[in-house]
């Protein structure tokens, strides 16, 4: 379907004016963005079963295919073929709208996501990317709210009431975080316009300076593909603290209180079976591979990759497909490394308390983005009144955000444990006043007492 | 620690008015029978007042099946095999109480190897059931990790049971007067490097699990109990010295091979939550030590005093208690001379231990509710019985 794709972007690149291709166009796309999302859930579940299997001294699934492999496909295909349960007293109407309208907008927010240079819908254009990416990843709360509400269960109403607060909460610090690499741009263009748009801010992660420069395989590796200038050297600490936004936007541990199975059984989930529910979990999936986009694209330099540019630039249809395909290829690697680190975060920590989770939001991330706002804009004011260059500004951007990462992981820790310490110091002041009272008092008759030393 | 929360009246589904004039009611929850969460088939009717609980009723009998009354109708040695299934994560401490409260009416001595042996088996039981309950733990407070790794080593365990008394779970291995068989040949070698093995696993456990922030977070100054009230509450094993009282039957009382053998208490000051996970990551250390002792002074001769197939104590009344896994197990023995026993009570430490949840989770969040009772550590087996 990619490949199809990118064909007709071929075809309507050379009879530019053809409404009847661009439709098809427009419709290939789509579909090859809808398998996009379903496939890569698919895998992520497997990925996920495997990994943490392997990281919890387990096989994981095996039975299913070679090594496992069809797992997913069965389960789904299971879950295609259960029955259909309503609960009795449930909303009905929202208890069937809700998981659409929480898969919905997750495949919709790919819309902006280019994946390789031909490939992608006409809303990779659009100028309002992030803002538009933003916004539907807002929608999905309201799908939790209504499974929860709907469900007529007190467990699912406390995981949609926990998700509404918990993703309204983890919005303000995702959209802050970006804004520094928005700021970046609006520094690097010279026009002094940055850009939102997320195939633009792509662009402005290759610099047309490299090494050996004109020389045939240089030309090759490094044309569109400048690692130093990725925004993630830039900005590291707003790469961690969207990837933290977007494990608390995608319910994932340690922040999957909604779904909180210790606490809540399933959360919103409770009630739901089939492919309805299957439709939540692929929802799930399909937002962690779009949070993972995103990061790529704002902060790892999206699909570009060594030969991408350089063999689309060609203006050769064989070779500009050849360096979609590596495109493609090296954007999947970069998403499945984030996701592998969502899984890996999983099987590593523990959950957090709904009110340490708010915490953590208000009275870390929030500062800590808007800081890094004013730290940005301030470094550029007094390298701009300096005269420096760019990239002289660019390297004193990275140093300072490394030490502020530093100072956030120093500032993370100390918070937890003077929270722990004052909780516990009554505690302990308690305790040294009763330490005299240590040990219990030797009671007479005691031999009735554990008999056994007779 | 406990807080005061303002609160309507205290019934459930009373209604308060805030000040903003805008109407709240406490939600009253239903927290098990059917609960990943509760450890079996405990139910809590957990009163709400958003997330916080302002008040809790443990239900239990859900897995009652007169166990106790069941010993009654069995021939003494045919109880054993019940026992087993009372805290059905220490079977050998159980088997233990129990044949060590017919011995001491009977006023009989197993042999020294039988005494090691118990020792050893105790200790490795110990050992498991520690290890479930901090796997279990990790997993209520959300990390799914340390129930595999716990479970794996479990699972040595288990195998060495297997080999030992010809089943893993219910391993009816005491008798009164002795042991069932003596080691299979290679078992105490296989039982040594298992233990060095456990040694390294609990490292890596604590790594994983001790230092992590969200742990701590979780954990710490969570489910506070104060000496006093442990006391009060007639609490026992890791809750009781997670309070800070050094309080350990297998040293204040000591019984069969403890009394040769010296035990270490681990006692915690804090008495939340952490506190008491780290009084049992400290206990499966101490334990391995006493294992790799027992191994080391096991002494030879008999595994068991003959003993005739129908028992019969003499009229009588006695209470044994040891220190299981999860504190005083006691059995009350009243034999009419006959070859039933005509009573037979059990003091499980998970019924005692579970009086104070109430107390406890007054003016927590939800999720501590959660936290608090995997801390207890109960096996609704023995609660019910």
């Amino acid at each position: 379907m990619l490949f199809a794709s990118m064909l007709i972007k071929l075809a309507s690149q050379s009879s530019n004016t053809n409404i009847w291709l661009d439709i098809l166009e427009f419709v290939v796309a789509f579909l090859s963005f809808f398998g996009f999302v379903l496939t890569s859930a698919i895998i992520l579940i497997l990925a996920e079963r495997k990994i943490m299997a392997y990281m919890q001294d387990r096989v994981g699934p095996v039975h299913t295919g070679p090594w496992g492999l069809l797992q997913t496909v069965a389960d789904v295909g299971k879950l295609l073929m259960k029955e259909d349960v309503h609960v009795g007293q449930a909303d009905k109407t929202l208890f069937i709208l809700a998981p659409s309208v929480f898969l919905g907008p997750v495949i919709a927010a790919f819309a902006v996501l280019p994946l390789s240079p031909y490939v992608g819908i006409p809303g990779t254009a659009l100028a309002t990317g992030i803002v538009y990416y933003v916004a539907m990843s807002s929608i999905d709360v309201v799908g939790v709210i209504m499974a929860g509400w709907s469900s007529n269960n007190k467990y699912s109403l406390i995981g949609g009431l926990r998700s509404a607060a918990q993703m309204i909460s983890y919005e303000l610090p995702l959209v802050l975080a970006l804004v520094g690499v928005i700021m970046l741009t609006s520094i690097l263009a010279n026009s002094g316009l940055g850009t939102i748009a997320v195939r633009d801010i792509m662009t402005f992660q290759a610099t047309s300076a490299y090494p050996g420069k004109g020389l045939g395989l240089f030309d090759f590796i490094f044309q569109g593909f400048t690692p130093w200038a990725w925004f993630f050297l830039q900005q590291p600490l707003m790469l961690i603290i969207y990837y933290i936004c977007g494990l608390a936007e995608t319910n994932r541990p340690p922040f999957d209180l909604p779904e909180a199975e210790s606490e809540l059984v399933a959360g919103y989930l409770t009630e739901y079976s089939g492919m309805r529910w299957g439709l939540f979990y692929l929802g799930e999936y399909g937002n962690m591979t779009i949070v993972s986009a995103i990061a790529a694209f704002l902060f790892l330099g999206g699909f570009s990759g060594p030969g991408v540019a350089f063999l689309t630039g060609l203006n050769n249809g064989g070779w500009g497909l050849l360096g979609n395909l590596l495109a493609v290829g090296y954007f999947v690697i970069k998403v499945y490394l984030l996701c592998f680190v969502f899984i890996w975060v999983r099987s590593t920590l523990p959950r957090l308390r709904a009110d340490q989770l708010m915490q953590f939001a208000w009275l870390i991330l929030i500062p800590v983005t808007l800081f890094n706002i004013v730290v940005t804009a301030l470094i550029y004011l007094v390298m701009n009144a300096l005269g420096s260059p760019n990239w002289l500004f660019q390297i004193v951007l990275g140093i300072v955000n490394f030490a502020m990462l530093v100072g956030f992981i120093y500032i993370v820790g100390r918070a937890t444990t003077a929270t722990t310490r004052r909780a516990q110091a009554p505690a302990i002041r308690a305790q040294r006043r009763a330490s005299a009272a240590g040990q219990l008092p030797e009671r007479a008759g005691a031999g009735v007492v554990g008999g056994g030393q007779k | 620690m406990v807080t005061k929360q303002p609160v309507g009246s205290g019934i459930p589904g009373a209604s308060s008015d805030t000040s903003e004039g805008i109407k709240s009611q406490e939600m009253l929850l239903n927290m098990g029978p059917q609960h990943p969460s509760t450890h079996g088939v405990l139910r809590l009717v957990l009163t709400l007042e958003g997330e916080t609980v302002t008040d809790c009723t443990p239900v239990i009998g859900y897995l009652h099946r007169g166990i106790e009354k069941i010993l009654e109708n069995r021939p003494i040695m045919g109880g054993i095999r019940y026992m087993d299934n009372a805290d059905y994560l220490s079977p050998m401490l159980n088997e233990t109480a129990y044949a060590g409260a017919v011995e001491q009416l009977m006023g009989l001595e197993p042999p020294r190897r039988a005494q090691y042996i118990r020792l050893l088996t105790n200790e490795l039981q110990r050992i498991a059931s520690h290890l479930v309950a901090i796997g279990t733990y990790g997993l209520d407070l959300g990390a799914f990790t340390p129930v595999l790794w716990a479970f794996r080593d479990r699972e040595g365990i288990l195998s060495l049971f297997e080999a030992l008394g010809g089943s893993r779970f219910n391993v009816n291995y005491l008798r009164v007067g002795g042991v069932l068989h003596d080691f299979p040949a290679g078992w105490l070698k296989q039982c040594e490097a298992f233990l060095d093995q456990l040694e390294k696993n609990m490292m890596e456990l604590d790594r994983l699990l001790t230092g992590n922030e969200i742990f701590e977070s979780r954990t710490q100054g969570v489910g506070y109990i104060d000496q006093q009230q442990a006391i009060a509450y007639g609490l026992t094993g890791p809750i009781l010295r997670a309070s800070g009282v050094n309080w350990d039957l297998r040293v204040n009382r000591p019984y069969m091979a403890y009394r040769e053998v010296a035990v270490n208490p681990q006692i915690r000051q804090e008495g939340d939550c952490f506190a008491r996970y780290m009084v049992r990551m400290l206990e499966i250390t101490e334990s391995i030590r006493l294992c790799r002792i027992a191994i080391d002074k096991m002494p030879g001769g008999p595994i068991g005093t003959r003993t005739p197939i129908a028992l019969r104590p003499p009229r009588g009344e006695t209470y044994f208690a040891l220190e299981s896994s999860k504190g005083e197990l006691g059995v009350y023995f009243i034999s009419d001379g006959g070859e039933y026993p005509w009573r037979a009570k059990l003091r499980g430490p998970s019924f005692v231990n579970l009086q104070i949840l109430p107390e406890m989770v007054r003016g927590h969040k939800m999720s501590d509710t959660v936290a608090i009772l995997g801390s207890i550590d109960i096996v609704l087996g023995e609660v019910d019985r």
